[in-house]
């Protein structure tokens, strides 16, 4: 007899701005597909973000993040993980145990044009300017 | 009588304080204890802005002694760095 417990789980995946560009719906389908087919609820899938990765992966400078909030049996976690390596487009990977899902998490995703994504050897974006613009800054009298 | 311990002198019988003498420190002898630091934000692997803020230039995890946290929250920042280190969103070492 083995215990059955289900709990909430967050994965956050960094998947391959090469298969990104191919399509974003299918990929999301293909990769929340892998909960699904070990019995996993998904209450909550959307794109987090597309960044600079801190380190090159897989030769990709850029990456594109999944989030996906989903209620799953204990037993089926070390099978979806497998699968989630074993997967070409995910880069990588984490699932962590979660309380409960953030609301932000039922919001409806933001468009995502793939073409929009920036190269990955396209340099980094300037950083924001300090000093506010518009007012010229006063000269101040130096002192003899 | 001879067993009888006597502190300050034994102005004030034996007991800590009064008149003749600081009371002993609760935390040592060098002063208060100090004071603990909250985390202004949650210190989830997701909020990269804020854990940025706690890691040297180098790329490591600053101490208790510079973060002011309690030891739970420590810990808490320190698997938060971890897990954002291993999806890329840390660097493990160097500046981003």
């Amino acid at each position: 007899m083995t215990l059955q417990r289900t709990r909430t789980y967050e994965c956050m995946c960094l998947l391959d701005n090469r298969e990104v560009r191919k399509g974003w719906q299918p990929l999301k389908d293909a990769v929340t597909g892998i909960f699904t087919k070990h019995g996993a609820k998904i209450l909550s899938s959307r794109r987090w973000d597309e960044r600079r990765l801190a380190y090159a992966i897989r030769g990709q400078q850029r990456g594109t993040y999944l989030l996906v909030y989903f209620a799953a049996d204990t037993q089926s976690v070390t099978a979806i993980r497998r699968d989630l390596q074993f997967n070409e487009s995910v880069l990588r990977d984490l699932l962590v145990e979660c309380a409960e899902v953030p609301q932000t998490a039922y919001e409806p995703e933001a468009a995502f044009d793939v073409n929009a994504i920036p190269a990955d050897d396209a340099p980094a974006a300037p950083e924001p300017v300090a000093a506010p613009q518009g007012e010229p800054v006063a000269e101040t009298p130096t002192e003899a | 009588m001879s067993n009888m311990i006597q502190s300050n002198g034994g102005r004030d019988g034996g007991r800590d304080g009064g008149r003749d003498g600081a009371r002993r420190s609760k935390f040592g002898r060098f002063g208060a204890r100090r004071r603990e630091v909250l985390p202004e934000e949650p210190l989830e692997y997701k909020n990269v802005a804020y854990l940025s803020k706690f890691v040297s230039a180098n790329g490591r995890i600053q101490s208790r002694k510079r973060t002011g946290f309690s030891g739970q929250n420590q810990r808490k920042l320190a698997e938060a760095i971890k897990h954002a280190r291993l999806i890329g969103l840390l660097p493990f070492v160097g500046r981003m």
